[in-house]
């Protein structure tokens, strides 16, 4: 395999190109038998899901103490009332963005590194808003009454207050849960219709033709899936947009300082692209690795996020400047003040790790040889899934712990029960993702196929892929 | 016997095979591959896909009752805050926006379902397994006596199997 893996690069790879871009993938055979292996359960998977299901467990276990105790146990202390649930909300929130990037964004304008990595990211989006899902509905501390939220006719005749930022949550994340979970399934079918038809096991294969829907891989069926793909594209791409625009509302409606700003939507949205890539970085690093699929996911494509990465921690950057500049140009005391405590006062701590983690450590890729080294890609995304963490946390608490008389001031110290869930989120994320990937192709087959130049007859036509 | 299914390793012969199908006017032709590939629309030439009519209709749809549940059940539980309007267009938008998408996505989607004719429940007849693998595919259906012909031709341009169902 070391030999088909990554040959060496020319100087200046010509990345997002539309031609063929895996030189080490030969046959539409070779991507059937080289994707279907990944279905194969290991040791390792075996051992990954049992850690993460024991971190749910974890979670689970402290959730069920604060659901008997109350919300009193979570660490709130009046005046910051929001803690780690939100920190946590707007993280996974923003953890699913890259995966719609990747897969509708990237899509709409044709560039070709998407083609392997955008199952992986799609269903890390699924998974990350049904995890952040959870958080908001943890955060009210009766659960049960979560469907309150849900505008549906009541006999008192009330109904949500569609001006609140909350409401629009409920609609952006579940509109946003579906469409990408709609997207994901979609995308699926003609590969569960390839395993269908490769499955030995009757039962196995029963459920396979359920799910696949009867797909036959007809012309007609082709020609109405990839105008259907399309405006599924076009229509999670502004909703993309739009979910982390809204989650910002949360925050830029109210008058703390340090939220109300009109900087928030680009910022969050910009913030979320450069988490997901990161958390894509997590997953697909090892993963091509433990998979050998190092001559699919290849240096080139893994270059070609670095850059978008490194571009989304420049607007990111220049969002955290601009911050200190409006506060600073604007002359209003209480924003000043907040700003001074961010950084060098009472959370400078968090400050710095967000600033260290995000700002200063991605410019490492401003060198190629960086950008192509996975080893350091990995790590790198580990200190920004920490640095975007502590982001939100440096703007929930440190805004609701400083605001305008001294009587609002206060501390926050999360409790045992708020890093039991936080743990538990990414027992409940990875215990999904790691079924998922055992039960499903980790990478498009059938788009993969069509990156492929076909086997022809006469040479002379060869060429051409799909444009 | 109903019609021939006929494999092919060559894209570029099955297109060749298609285009001489449609001179020779067989035309209940269903053409079958892994991924799809311009070169067989180009042979096929098909109709477009009406799956935009489902997608513009939704999202119309859609972006109607956002604006609509918002506004009416604000006229139907007045609140009157600092003499402003009950009906807000500007956060409303947002309610608008969402169902726009959620309702335009999924009714796009039941335009591919229906314009596709799936989900099927039998598919067993004029399909092969490796037609979702590495093999591309044409089932021909037409009168028995036409079928021979219909064979000669998928052989002629290189058709690697060829086989009858009935």
């Amino acid at each position: 395999m070391a030999s088909m893996a990554d040959p060496l690069p020319p100087a200046r790879p010509n990345i997002p190109s539309a031609g063929v871009q895996l030189p080490a993938v030969l046959t539409y055979e070779q991507v059937d038998r080289e994707i279907g292996e990944t279905l194969n359960p290991t040791k390792a998977w075996f051992g990954g899901l049992a850690l993460a299901v024991l971190c749910l467990l974890i979670g689970l276990g402290a959730f069920t103490y604060q659901l008997y105790y109350g919300l009193g146990v979570a660490g709130y202390e009046p005046p910051v009332m929001w803690g780690v649930y939100i920190i946590t909300f707007v993280f996974w929130v923003g953890i699913g963005h890259a995966g719609t990037l990747i897969s509708a964004i990237l899509y709409l304008f044709r560039a070709g590194f998407r083609t392997t990595i955008y199952r992986v990211s799609e269903a890390m989006t699924v998974f990350a808003v049904m995890t952040a899902g959870l958080f908001p509905i943890l955060h009210t501390g009766r659960p049960w009454k979560a469907f309150w939220l849900i505008p549906y006719p009541h006999w008192r005749l009330i109904w949500s207050n569609f001006k609140s930022p909350l409401v629009w949550d409920v609609f952006a994340i579940s509109t946003y849960l579906t469409i990408s979970t709609t997207f994901l399934y979609m995308g699926l079918i003609p590969d569960i219709a390839a395993l269908r038809d490769r499955e030995t096991n009757p039962v196995r294969r029963r459920v396979l033709g359920v799910l696949s829907m009867g797909w036959r891989n007809s012309e007609r069926e082709w020609r109405h899936f990839t105008r259907m793909y399309l405006f599924l594209a076009a229509f999670a791409t502004p909703l993309v947009l739009s979910v982390h625009s809204v989650v910002s509302f949360d925050f830029a409606m109210a008058l703390t300082p340090g939220w109300h700003t009109t900087i928030f939507a680009p910022y969050f949205v910009a913030g979320a692209i450069f988490s997901g890539f990161a958390m894509v970085w997590t997953i697909a690093i090892p993963m091509r690795k433990w998979f050998r699929l190092q001559h699919y996911i290849t240096l080139n494509q893994l270059d070609a996020t670095a850059k978008v990465v490194l571009l989304t921690s420049m607007i990111v950057g220049s969002a955290y400047l601009i911050e200190f500049f409006i506060a600073w140009y604007g002359g209003v005391k209480v924003e000043q003040q907040y700003f001074w405590n961010r950084v060098f006062g009472q959370w400078h701590w968090a400050a710095w790790i967000m600033l260290t983690c995000n700002m200063i450590l991605p410019l490492s890729l401003f060198s190629q040889q960086l950008r192509r080294n996975p080893t350091w890609l990995f790590i790198l995304s580990l200190f920004i899934n920490l640095g975007m963490w502590f982001e939100r946390f440096v703007i929930v608490v440190p805004g609701l712990s400083h605001e305008y008389e001294p009587w609002q001031w206060a501390g926050y110290t999360p409790t045992w029960v708020d890093l039991g869930i936080l743990l538990g989120s990414f027992g409940w994320f990875f215990m999904w993702f790691l079924l998922f990937v055992k039960q499903f192709p980790v990478m498009a087959i059938s788009e993969v196929k069509e990156i492929i130049p076909p086997r022809m007859r006469n040479a002379a036509t060869a060429g051409g892929g799909h444009h | 016997m109903r019609g021939i299914v006929a494999h092919f390793r060559e894209l570029d012969a099955l297109c060749s095979a298609i285009e001489d199908l449609k001179k020779e006017r067989f035309t209940k032709v269903t053409v079958y591959t892994p991924t799809p590939r311009h070169e067989i629309d180009h042979a096929v030439d098909p109709p477009r896909s009406g799956v935009r009519k489902f997608t513009l209709i939704g999202a119309l749809a859609g972006a109607t009752f956002g604006y609509w549940i918002a506004v009416w059940t604000s006229e139907y539980w007045p609140l009157v805050v600092g003499g402003k309007a009950f009906g807000s267009w500007i956060p409303y938008t947002i309610i608008a926006f969402e169902m726009m998408v959620l309702i335009g996505a999924l009714s796009t989607v039941a335009g591919m379902f229906v314009l596709s004719r799936i989900p099927r429940l039998v598919q067993t007849v004029g399909y092969d397994p490796r037609f979702s693998g590495g093999d591309f595919g044409i089932w021909i259906e037409d009168a028995p006596e036409r079928l021979p012909a219909a064979e000669a031709l998928v052989r002629k341009h290189g058709a690697s199997e060829v086989r009858g169902e009935a």
